[in-house]
Protein backbone atom coordinates (compact mmCIF):
# COMPACT_ATOMS: atom_id res chain seq x y z
CA UNK A 1 0.00 0.00 0.00
CA UNK A 2 2.77 2.41 1.00
CA UNK A 3 4.73 1.47 -2.13
CA UNK A 4 1.72 2.00 -4.41
CA UNK A 5 0.92 5.41 -2.93
CA UNK A 6 4.57 6.43 -2.98
CA UNK A 7 4.91 5.30 -6.59
CA UNK A 8 1.89 7.36 -7.61
CA UNK A 9 2.95 10.56 -5.84
CA UNK A 10 6.59 10.34 -6.93
CA UNK A 11 5.57 9.41 -10.47
CA UNK A 12 3.33 12.44 -10.83
CA UNK A 13 5.95 14.74 -9.29
CA UNK A 14 8.67 13.49 -11.65
CA UNK A 15 6.34 13.81 -14.64
CA UNK A 16 5.70 17.46 -13.75
CA UNK A 17 9.41 18.08 -13.34
CA UNK A 18 9.95 16.51 -16.75
CA UNK A 19 7.44 18.96 -18.25
CA UNK A 20 9.31 21.84 -16.65
CA UNK A 21 12.44 20.45 -18.31
CA UNK A 22 10.75 20.49 -21.71
CA UNK A 23 9.61 24.09 -21.21
CA UNK A 24 13.14 25.13 -20.20
CA UNK A 25 14.67 23.39 -23.22
CA UNK A 26 12.13 24.96 -25.57
CA UNK A 27 13.20 28.52 -24.74
CA UNK A 28 16.83 27.92 -23.79
CA UNK A 29 19.29 30.76 -24.33
CA UNK A 30 22.34 28.56 -23.76
CA UNK A 31 23.53 24.97 -24.12
CA UNK A 32 23.52 24.34 -20.37
CA UNK A 33 19.77 24.89 -20.04
CA UNK A 34 19.00 23.18 -23.34
CA UNK A 35 20.87 20.02 -22.36
CA UNK A 36 19.56 20.11 -18.79
CA UNK A 37 15.95 20.58 -19.89
CA UNK A 38 16.01 17.76 -22.43
CA UNK A 39 17.87 15.47 -20.04
CA UNK A 40 15.36 16.20 -17.30
CA UNK A 41 12.50 15.28 -19.62
CA UNK A 42 14.32 12.08 -20.59
CA UNK A 43 15.01 11.32 -16.94
CA UNK A 44 11.33 11.74 -16.12
CA UNK A 45 10.23 9.41 -18.92
CA UNK A 46 12.71 6.68 -17.98
CA UNK A 47 12.00 6.99 -14.26
CA UNK A 48 8.25 6.75 -14.72
CA UNK A 49 8.61 3.80 -17.09
CA UNK A 50 10.63 2.14 -14.33
CA UNK A 51 7.84 2.79 -11.83
CA UNK A 52 5.21 1.40 -14.20
CA UNK A 53 7.30 -1.68 -14.89
CA UNK A 54 7.78 -2.30 -11.18
CA UNK A 55 4.07 -1.90 -10.54
CA UNK A 56 3.18 -4.60 -13.08
CA UNK A 57 6.10 -6.81 -12.06
CA UNK A 58 4.77 -6.73 -8.52
CA UNK A 59 1.29 -7.64 -9.66
CA UNK A 60 2.53 -10.55 -11.74
CA UNK A 61 5.06 -11.76 -9.17
CA UNK A 62 8.02 -10.57 -11.26
CA UNK A 63 11.60 -9.73 -10.28
CA UNK A 64 10.72 -6.68 -8.15
CA UNK A 65 8.48 -8.54 -5.76
CA UNK B 1 7.68 -6.41 19.17
CA UNK B 2 4.77 -5.22 17.08
CA UNK B 3 6.54 -5.97 13.80
CA UNK B 4 8.71 -9.08 14.09
CA UNK B 5 9.65 -9.50 10.39
CA UNK B 6 10.52 -6.16 8.87
CA UNK B 7 11.91 -6.29 5.35
CA UNK B 8 14.50 -3.60 4.83
CA UNK B 9 14.94 -1.74 1.56
CA UNK B 10 18.46 -2.89 0.72
CA UNK B 11 18.05 -2.48 -3.03
CA UNK B 12 18.67 1.26 -2.81
CA UNK B 13 21.67 0.72 -0.51
CA UNK B 14 23.20 -1.64 -3.08
CA UNK B 15 22.68 0.94 -5.80
CA UNK B 16 24.41 3.64 -3.76
CA UNK B 17 27.34 1.31 -2.99
CA UNK B 18 27.81 0.56 -6.70
CA UNK B 19 27.52 4.26 -7.57
CA UNK B 20 29.97 5.16 -4.82
CA UNK B 21 32.56 2.77 -6.21
CA UNK B 22 32.03 4.02 -9.74
CA UNK B 23 32.41 7.67 -8.76
CA UNK B 24 35.45 6.89 -6.60
CA UNK B 25 37.25 5.59 -9.67
CA UNK B 26 36.12 8.60 -11.74
CA UNK B 27 37.15 11.09 -9.03
CA UNK B 28 40.58 9.53 -8.52
CA UNK B 29 41.19 9.24 -12.28
CA UNK B 30 40.33 12.90 -12.89
CA UNK B 31 42.46 13.86 -9.87
CA UNK B 32 45.42 11.99 -11.30
CA UNK B 33 44.90 13.67 -14.67
CA UNK B 34 44.75 17.21 -13.32
CA UNK B 35 47.75 16.49 -11.07
CA UNK B 36 49.57 15.55 -14.29
CA UNK B 37 48.42 18.83 -15.85
CA UNK B 38 50.00 20.74 -12.97
CA UNK B 39 53.28 18.85 -13.35
CA UNK B 40 53.27 18.79 -17.14
CA UNK B 41 51.04 21.56 -18.54
CA UNK B 42 51.20 20.01 -22.03
CA UNK B 43 48.70 17.46 -20.70
CA UNK B 44 46.05 20.13 -21.30
CA UNK B 45 46.22 19.01 -24.96
CA UNK B 46 45.09 22.50 -25.91
CA UNK B 47 41.46 21.50 -25.32
CA UNK B 48 39.27 23.90 -23.33
CA UNK B 49 37.09 21.19 -21.84
CA UNK B 50 39.99 19.30 -20.26
CA UNK B 51 41.89 22.29 -18.90
CA UNK B 52 42.61 22.46 -15.18
CA UNK B 53 40.02 25.16 -14.43
CA UNK B 54 37.16 23.02 -15.77
CA UNK B 55 38.32 19.61 -14.59
CA UNK B 56 39.20 20.69 -11.05
CA UNK B 57 35.54 21.09 -10.00
CA UNK B 58 34.81 17.80 -11.77
CA UNK B 59 37.42 16.17 -9.52
CA UNK B 60 36.25 17.82 -6.28
CA UNK B 61 32.56 17.29 -6.99
CA UNK B 62 33.13 13.68 -8.04
CA UNK B 63 35.17 13.01 -4.90
CA UNK B 64 33.02 14.86 -2.35
CA UNK B 65 29.49 14.80 -3.67
CA UNK B 66 29.49 11.81 -6.03
CA UNK B 67 31.73 9.31 -4.20
CA UNK B 68 31.33 10.69 -0.68
CA UNK B 69 27.66 11.61 -1.12
CA UNK B 70 26.69 8.23 -2.58
CA UNK B 71 28.44 6.36 0.23
CA UNK B 72 26.93 8.67 2.85
CA UNK B 73 23.37 8.42 1.59
CA UNK B 74 23.67 4.67 1.01
CA UNK B 75 25.12 3.94 4.46
CA UNK B 76 22.64 6.29 6.14
CA UNK B 77 19.77 4.30 4.58
CA UNK B 78 21.39 1.09 5.79
CA UNK B 79 22.13 2.32 9.30
CA UNK B 80 18.81 4.06 9.94
CA UNK B 81 16.85 0.94 9.00
CA UNK B 82 18.97 -1.39 11.10
CA UNK B 83 19.15 0.79 14.18
CA UNK B 84 15.49 1.85 14.07
CA UNK B 85 14.27 -1.60 13.01
CA UNK B 86 12.05 0.07 10.44
CA UNK B 87 11.83 -0.05 6.64
CA UNK B 88 12.63 3.20 4.84
CA UNK B 89 9.78 5.67 4.97
CA UNK B 90 8.15 6.68 1.69
CA UNK B 91 8.30 3.41 -0.20
CA UNK B 92 10.65 2.19 -2.91
CA UNK B 93 9.73 4.92 -5.38
CA UNK B 94 10.87 7.78 -3.17
CA UNK B 95 14.13 6.01 -2.31
CA UNK B 96 14.72 5.34 -6.00
CA UNK B 97 13.99 8.98 -6.78
CA UNK B 98 16.69 10.02 -4.31
CA UNK B 99 19.15 7.61 -5.91
CA UNK B 100 18.50 8.42 -9.56
CA UNK B 101 17.85 12.11 -8.89
CA UNK B 102 21.19 12.41 -7.08
CA UNK B 103 23.05 10.64 -9.89
CA UNK B 104 21.31 12.89 -12.43
CA UNK B 105 22.51 15.94 -10.50
CA UNK B 106 26.10 14.67 -10.50
CA UNK B 107 26.15 13.95 -14.23
CA UNK B 108 24.54 17.28 -15.13
CA UNK B 109 26.90 19.20 -12.85
CA UNK B 110 29.99 17.51 -14.30
CA UNK B 111 28.74 18.16 -17.82
CA UNK B 112 28.14 21.82 -17.06
CA UNK B 113 31.67 22.23 -15.62
CA UNK B 114 33.39 20.85 -18.72
CA UNK B 115 31.15 23.08 -20.87
CA UNK B 116 32.45 26.06 -18.89
CA UNK B 117 29.42 26.88 -16.71
CA UNK B 118 30.16 27.67 -13.07
CA UNK B 119 29.07 30.01 -10.31
CA UNK B 120 32.74 30.39 -9.44
CA UNK B 121 32.16 29.43 -5.79
CA UNK B 122 34.35 26.63 -4.49
CA UNK B 123 32.41 23.41 -3.79
CA UNK B 124 29.26 25.27 -4.90
CA UNK B 125 30.00 25.52 -8.62
CA UNK B 126 26.67 24.31 -10.08
CA UNK B 127 24.47 27.03 -11.53
CA UNK B 128 21.01 27.84 -10.16
CA UNK B 129 18.97 25.24 -12.08
CA UNK B 130 21.13 22.42 -10.73
CA UNK B 131 20.96 23.90 -7.23
CA UNK B 132 17.16 23.83 -7.41
CA UNK B 133 17.20 20.23 -8.61
CA UNK B 134 19.53 19.18 -5.80
CA UNK B 135 17.25 20.90 -3.29
CA UNK B 136 14.29 18.81 -4.51
CA UNK B 137 16.31 15.60 -4.21
CA UNK B 138 17.71 16.57 -0.81
CA UNK B 139 14.26 17.32 0.60
CA UNK B 140 13.13 13.88 -0.55
CA UNK B 141 16.18 12.38 1.18
CA UNK B 142 15.40 14.26 4.41
CA UNK B 143 11.76 13.11 4.27
CA UNK B 144 12.85 9.47 4.01
CA UNK B 145 15.41 9.71 6.81
CA UNK B 146 13.28 11.68 9.26
CA UNK B 147 10.20 9.62 8.39
CA UNK B 148 12.11 6.43 9.15
CA UNK B 149 13.27 7.83 12.48
CA UNK B 150 9.69 8.76 13.34
CA UNK B 151 8.30 5.30 12.64
CA UNK B 152 11.15 3.45 14.41
CA UNK B 153 10.49 0.35 16.49
CA UNK B 154 13.45 1.08 18.76
CA UNK B 155 12.78 3.67 21.47
CA UNK B 156 16.34 5.04 21.35
CA UNK B 157 17.83 6.92 18.41
CA UNK B 158 21.34 5.53 18.02
CA UNK B 159 24.08 8.19 17.93
CA UNK B 160 25.11 7.42 14.34
CA UNK B 161 21.68 8.66 13.26
CA UNK B 162 22.21 11.94 15.11
CA UNK B 163 25.35 12.56 13.06
CA UNK B 164 23.57 11.60 9.82
CA UNK B 165 20.66 13.89 10.72
CA UNK B 166 23.00 16.81 11.43
CA UNK B 167 24.61 16.17 8.04
CA UNK B 168 21.27 16.14 6.22
CA UNK B 169 19.70 19.18 7.89
CA UNK B 170 22.79 21.39 7.96
CA UNK B 171 23.74 20.68 4.35
CA UNK B 172 20.18 21.63 3.35
CA UNK B 173 20.46 25.01 5.10
CA UNK B 174 23.99 25.66 3.83
CA UNK B 175 23.09 24.78 0.26
CA UNK B 176 19.97 26.95 0.13
CA UNK B 177 21.51 30.00 1.80
CA UNK B 178 24.84 29.96 -0.04
CA UNK B 179 23.24 29.41 -3.44
CA UNK B 180 20.62 32.14 -3.10
CA UNK B 181 20.81 33.77 -6.52
CA UNK B 182 18.66 35.52 -9.08
CA UNK B 183 18.76 33.97 -12.56
CA UNK B 184 18.74 36.42 -15.47
CA UNK B 185 16.03 34.22 -17.00
CA UNK B 186 14.40 30.86 -16.49
CA UNK B 187 15.94 29.96 -19.85
CA UNK B 188 19.53 30.89 -18.97
CA UNK B 189 22.05 29.20 -16.70
CA UNK B 190 23.52 32.55 -15.71
CA UNK B 191 22.55 33.97 -12.33
CA UNK B 192 23.76 36.57 -9.87
CA UNK B 193 24.28 35.88 -6.17
CA UNK B 194 22.11 37.92 -3.82
CA UNK B 195 25.20 38.70 -1.72
CA UNK B 196 28.01 41.02 -2.71
CA UNK B 197 31.52 41.89 -1.59
CA UNK B 198 32.74 40.65 1.75
CA UNK B 199 29.28 39.38 2.73
CA UNK B 200 29.42 37.09 -0.30
CA UNK B 201 32.86 35.86 0.77
CA UNK B 202 31.72 35.24 4.33
CA UNK B 203 28.59 33.33 3.25
CA UNK B 204 30.69 31.29 0.82
CA UNK B 205 33.18 30.24 3.51
CA UNK B 206 30.49 29.72 6.11
CA UNK B 207 29.16 27.27 3.53
CA UNK B 208 32.58 25.97 2.42
CA UNK B 209 33.92 25.17 5.86
CA UNK B 210 30.67 23.63 7.02
CA UNK B 211 30.59 21.49 3.89
CA UNK B 212 33.79 20.11 5.44
CA UNK B 213 32.24 20.08 8.90
CA UNK B 214 28.89 18.53 8.14
CA UNK B 215 29.35 16.69 4.85
CA UNK B 216 32.90 15.40 5.27
CA UNK B 217 32.90 15.15 9.07
CA UNK B 218 29.47 14.70 10.68
CA UNK B 219 28.16 12.30 8.03
CA UNK B 220 31.31 10.18 8.04
CA UNK B 221 31.31 10.14 11.85
CA UNK B 222 27.88 8.55 11.56
CA UNK B 223 29.58 5.82 9.53
CA UNK B 224 32.36 5.53 12.11
CA UNK B 225 29.93 5.12 15.01
CA UNK B 226 28.09 2.28 13.28
CA UNK B 227 30.66 0.38 11.26
CA UNK B 228 33.68 0.32 13.59
CA UNK B 229 31.72 -1.30 16.45
CA UNK B 230 30.26 -3.72 13.90
CA UNK B 231 33.63 -4.63 12.41
CA UNK B 232 35.34 -4.86 15.80
CA UNK B 233 32.35 -6.66 17.33
CA UNK B 234 32.62 -4.32 20.31
CA UNK B 235 30.31 -1.60 21.64
CA UNK B 236 31.37 2.03 21.40
CA UNK B 237 34.04 2.79 24.02
CA UNK B 238 31.91 5.53 25.60
CA UNK B 239 28.38 6.28 24.48
CA UNK B 240 28.35 9.36 26.74
CA UNK B 241 31.48 10.66 25.02
CA UNK B 242 29.81 10.14 21.62
CA UNK B 243 26.91 12.36 22.71
CA UNK B 244 29.31 15.03 24.02
CA UNK B 245 31.23 14.66 20.74
CA UNK B 246 28.04 15.28 18.75
CA UNK B 247 26.78 18.39 20.55
CA UNK B 248 30.16 20.07 20.91
CA UNK B 249 31.05 19.37 17.26
CA UNK B 250 27.83 20.74 15.80
CA UNK B 251 27.91 23.78 18.07
CA UNK B 252 31.50 24.76 17.31
CA UNK B 253 31.91 23.83 13.63
CA UNK B 254 29.31 26.27 12.39
CA UNK B 255 31.41 29.26 13.60
CA UNK B 256 34.77 28.28 12.13
CA UNK B 257 34.30 29.43 8.50
CA UNK B 258 35.88 32.90 8.80
CA UNK B 259 39.35 31.36 9.24
CA UNK B 260 39.34 31.01 5.44
CA UNK B 261 39.33 34.81 5.18
CA UNK B 262 42.32 35.86 7.30
CA UNK B 263 43.98 39.08 6.12
CA UNK B 264 40.99 40.06 3.97
CA UNK B 265 38.51 42.94 4.29
CA UNK B 266 36.43 40.82 6.65
CA UNK B 267 36.31 42.57 10.05
CA UNK B 268 39.20 41.58 12.28
CA UNK B 269 37.00 40.36 15.13
CA UNK B 270 35.21 37.98 12.75
CA UNK B 271 38.50 36.47 11.64
CA UNK B 272 39.50 36.03 15.27
CA UNK B 273 36.14 34.43 16.05
CA UNK B 274 36.69 31.87 13.29
CA UNK B 275 40.20 31.15 14.53
CA UNK B 276 39.15 30.69 18.16
CA UNK B 277 36.28 28.35 17.33
CA UNK B 278 38.62 26.37 15.07
CA UNK B 279 41.03 25.93 17.96
CA UNK B 280 38.23 24.88 20.28
CA UNK B 281 37.31 22.19 17.74
CA UNK B 282 40.38 20.27 18.84
CA UNK B 283 38.45 19.02 21.86
CA UNK B 284 35.43 17.39 20.20
CA UNK B 285 37.52 16.15 17.29
CA UNK B 286 40.02 14.39 19.49
CA UNK B 287 37.31 13.20 21.83
CA UNK B 288 35.67 11.53 18.86
CA UNK B 289 38.94 10.10 17.62
CA UNK B 290 39.72 8.63 21.04
CA UNK B 291 36.22 7.17 21.20
CA UNK B 292 36.65 5.53 17.80
CA UNK B 293 40.09 4.13 18.55
CA UNK B 294 39.29 2.95 22.08
CA UNK B 295 36.36 0.97 20.67
CA UNK B 296 39.10 -1.42 19.58
CA UNK B 297 39.95 -2.12 23.25
CA UNK B 298 40.22 -5.86 23.59
CA UNK B 299 40.03 -6.33 19.85
CA UNK B 300 43.28 -4.86 18.59
CA UNK B 301 44.35 -8.30 17.38
CA UNK B 302 41.66 -8.05 14.68
CA UNK B 303 43.79 -5.48 12.90
CA UNK B 304 46.21 -8.26 12.01
CA UNK B 305 43.57 -10.44 10.42
CA UNK B 306 40.99 -7.96 9.13
CA UNK B 307 42.47 -5.43 6.70
CA UNK B 308 39.02 -3.89 6.17
CA UNK B 309 38.95 -2.94 9.85
CA UNK B 310 42.48 -1.60 9.37
CA UNK B 311 41.04 0.85 6.84
CA UNK B 312 38.43 2.09 9.34
CA UNK B 313 40.88 2.46 12.21
CA UNK B 314 43.52 4.18 10.08
CA UNK B 315 40.77 6.53 8.91
CA UNK B 316 40.13 7.55 12.52
CA UNK B 317 43.87 8.18 12.90
CA UNK B 318 43.82 10.42 9.85
CA UNK B 319 40.72 12.14 11.25
CA UNK B 320 42.72 12.96 14.36
CA UNK B 321 45.72 14.17 12.37
CA UNK B 322 43.81 16.37 9.94
CA UNK B 323 41.63 17.84 12.69
CA UNK B 324 44.81 18.71 14.55
CA UNK B 325 46.39 20.29 11.49
CA UNK B 326 43.26 22.29 10.56
CA UNK B 327 43.15 24.38 13.75
CA UNK B 328 46.93 24.92 13.50
CA UNK B 329 46.42 26.30 9.98
CA UNK B 330 43.61 28.55 11.25
CA UNK B 331 46.01 30.42 13.57
CA UNK B 332 46.55 33.77 11.89
CA UNK B 333 50.34 33.69 11.90
CA UNK B 334 50.49 30.13 10.58
CA UNK B 335 47.88 31.03 7.99
CA UNK B 336 50.07 33.91 6.79
CA UNK B 337 52.62 31.32 5.71
CA UNK B 338 50.31 28.53 4.58
CA UNK B 339 47.38 30.22 2.84
CA UNK B 340 47.28 29.92 -0.98
CA UNK B 341 50.10 27.35 -0.85
CA UNK B 342 50.07 23.61 -1.49
CA UNK B 343 50.21 22.95 2.25
CA UNK B 344 46.44 23.53 2.20
CA UNK B 345 46.07 21.04 -0.66
CA UNK B 346 48.03 18.49 1.35
CA UNK B 347 45.90 19.16 4.45
CA UNK B 348 42.67 18.70 2.51
CA UNK B 349 43.88 15.44 1.02
CA UNK B 350 45.02 14.00 4.34
CA UNK B 351 41.40 14.50 5.38
CA UNK B 352 39.65 13.37 2.23
CA UNK B 353 41.90 10.44 1.31
CA UNK B 354 42.93 9.35 4.78
CA UNK B 355 39.69 9.98 6.64
CA UNK B 356 36.76 10.10 4.20
CA UNK B 357 37.93 7.59 1.61
CA UNK B 358 39.41 5.14 4.13
CA UNK B 359 36.34 5.09 6.39
CA UNK B 360 34.24 4.59 3.24
CA UNK B 361 36.44 1.72 2.05
CA UNK B 362 36.15 0.08 5.48
CA UNK B 363 32.36 0.41 5.44
CA UNK B 364 32.07 -0.87 1.88
CA UNK B 365 34.26 -3.89 2.55
CA UNK B 366 31.91 -4.66 5.44
CA UNK B 367 28.72 -3.96 3.49
CA UNK B 368 29.24 -5.79 0.19
CA UNK B 369 29.25 -9.35 1.57
CA UNK B 370 26.24 -8.47 3.76
CA UNK B 371 24.21 -6.79 1.02
CA UNK B 372 24.91 -9.43 -1.61
CA UNK B 373 24.62 -12.23 0.94
CA UNK B 374 28.09 -13.65 0.43
CA UNK B 375 30.12 -15.61 2.93
CA UNK B 376 32.91 -13.03 2.96
CA UNK B 377 35.22 -11.01 0.76
CA UNK B 378 36.80 -12.64 -2.30
CA UNK B 379 40.33 -11.90 -1.10
CA UNK B 380 41.56 -10.35 2.14
CA UNK B 381 45.06 -10.36 0.62
CA UNK B 382 43.82 -7.93 -2.05
CA UNK B 383 42.31 -5.76 0.69
CA UNK B 384 45.74 -5.68 2.34
CA UNK B 385 47.35 -4.71 -0.99
CA UNK B 386 44.75 -1.98 -1.38
CA UNK B 387 45.46 -0.76 2.14
CA UNK B 388 49.23 -0.53 1.81
CA UNK B 389 49.34 0.90 -1.70
CA UNK B 390 46.78 3.56 -0.76
CA UNK B 391 48.49 4.42 2.51
CA UNK B 392 51.83 4.81 0.74
CA UNK B 393 50.10 6.96 -1.89
CA UNK B 394 48.69 9.26 0.80
CA UNK B 395 52.09 9.56 2.48
CA UNK B 396 53.70 10.56 -0.82
CA UNK B 397 50.88 13.01 -1.50
CA UNK B 398 50.76 14.85 1.79
CA UNK B 399 54.49 14.91 2.52
CA UNK B 400 55.25 16.33 -0.94
CA UNK B 401 52.58 18.99 -0.49
CA UNK B 402 53.90 19.92 2.96
CA UNK B 403 57.37 20.51 1.53
CA UNK B 404 56.06 22.30 -1.57
CA UNK B 405 53.65 24.46 0.42
CA UNK B 406 56.09 25.58 3.10
CA UNK B 407 58.69 26.28 0.41
CA UNK B 408 56.16 28.36 -1.56
CA UNK B 409 55.18 30.32 1.54
CA UNK B 410 58.79 31.04 2.43
CA UNK B 411 59.72 32.03 -1.14
CA UNK B 412 56.75 34.39 -1.47
CA UNK B 413 57.62 36.26 1.72
CA UNK B 414 61.41 36.43 1.19
CA UNK B 415 62.92 39.91 0.77
CA UNK B 416 66.42 40.82 -0.34
CA UNK B 417 68.70 43.39 1.28
CA UNK B 418 67.05 46.19 -0.69
CA UNK B 419 63.52 45.32 0.37
CA UNK B 420 62.52 43.78 -2.95
CA UNK B 421 60.85 40.38 -3.28
CA UNK B 422 63.67 37.85 -3.59
CA UNK B 423 61.83 35.44 -5.89
CA UNK B 424 59.43 35.90 -8.77
CA UNK B 425 56.23 33.83 -8.71
CA UNK B 426 57.50 31.81 -11.69
CA UNK B 427 60.57 30.80 -9.69
CA UNK B 428 58.34 29.38 -6.95
CA UNK B 429 56.38 27.44 -9.59
CA UNK B 430 59.61 26.02 -10.96
CA UNK B 431 60.81 25.08 -7.47
CA UNK B 432 57.77 22.94 -6.64
CA UNK B 433 57.84 20.93 -9.89
CA UNK B 434 59.53 17.83 -8.39
CA UNK B 435 56.94 17.76 -5.59
CA UNK B 436 54.11 17.97 -8.12
CA UNK B 437 55.54 14.87 -9.78
CA UNK B 438 55.71 13.08 -6.40
CA UNK B 439 52.12 14.15 -5.67
CA UNK B 440 51.04 12.72 -9.03
CA UNK B 441 52.75 9.41 -8.18
CA UNK B 442 50.91 9.32 -4.85
CA UNK B 443 47.63 9.90 -6.67
CA UNK B 444 48.37 7.12 -9.14
CA UNK B 445 48.99 4.72 -6.27
CA UNK B 446 45.72 5.68 -4.60
CA UNK B 447 43.91 5.20 -7.92
CA UNK B 448 45.48 1.77 -8.46
CA UNK B 449 44.39 0.81 -4.94
CA UNK B 450 40.81 1.73 -5.81
CA UNK B 451 40.96 -0.44 -8.95
CA UNK B 452 42.13 -3.36 -6.82
CA UNK B 453 39.16 -2.78 -4.51
CA UNK B 454 36.67 -2.67 -7.37
CA UNK B 455 38.05 -5.95 -8.77
CA UNK B 456 37.89 -7.55 -5.32
CA UNK B 457 34.31 -6.41 -4.75
CA UNK B 458 33.13 -7.52 -8.19
CA UNK B 459 34.67 -10.92 -7.56
CA UNK B 460 33.10 -11.01 -4.10
CA UNK B 461 29.68 -10.71 -5.71
CA UNK B 462 30.37 -13.00 -8.66
CA UNK B 463 32.79 -15.66 -7.51
CA UNK B 464 31.47 -19.07 -6.51
CA UNK B 465 34.08 -19.15 -3.73
CA UNK B 466 32.10 -16.58 -1.73
CA UNK B 467 28.65 -18.06 -2.21
CA UNK B 468 26.73 -19.30 0.79
CA UNK B 469 23.58 -21.31 1.33
CA UNK B 470 20.48 -19.66 -0.09
CA UNK B 471 18.60 -17.64 2.52
CA UNK B 472 15.15 -18.77 3.59
CA UNK B 473 13.59 -15.37 2.96
CA UNK B 474 12.76 -13.65 -0.32
CA UNK B 475 15.54 -12.08 -2.38
CA UNK B 476 16.25 -8.52 -1.28
CA UNK B 477 14.62 -9.02 2.07
CA UNK B 478 16.45 -9.33 5.36
CA UNK B 479 14.82 -10.36 8.56
CA UNK B 480 14.81 -7.80 11.34
CA UNK B 481 17.51 -7.94 13.97
CA UNK B 482 20.17 -8.92 11.40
Amino acid sequence: MEDDLSGFIVGVMVALLGLVGLVMASGAYDNAIFIFGLSLAGFAVLFDIGLIRRHFDRRSGGPHV
Amino acid sequence: MSNPAITYNEDVVRKFVIAGMFWAVVAFLVGVYIAAELAWPEANLGLSFVNFGRLRPVHTSAAIFAFGGSVLIGTSFYVVQRTCRARLFGGEALADFVFWGYQFFIVMAALSYVMGFSQGQEYAEPEWHLDVWLTVVWVAYAVIFVGTLLKREEPHIYVANWFYLAFILTIAVLHVVNNAAIPISMYSAKSYAVYAGVQSALIQWWYGHNAVGFFLTAGFLGMMYYFIPKQADRPIYSYRLSVVHFWSLVFMYIWAGPHHLHYTSLPDWTQTLGMVFSLMLWMPSWGGMINGLMTLSGAWDKLRTDPALRFSVTAVGFYGMSTFEGPVLSIRDVNALAHYTDWIVGHVHSGTLGWNAFISFGAIYYLVPVLWQRSGLYSTRLVAWHYWISTLGIVLYISSMWVAGIMQGLMWRAYDAFGFLQYSFAESVNAVHPYYVIRWMGGVMFFVGALIMVYNLVMTVRSSSTSRAAPDYPAGAIAAGE
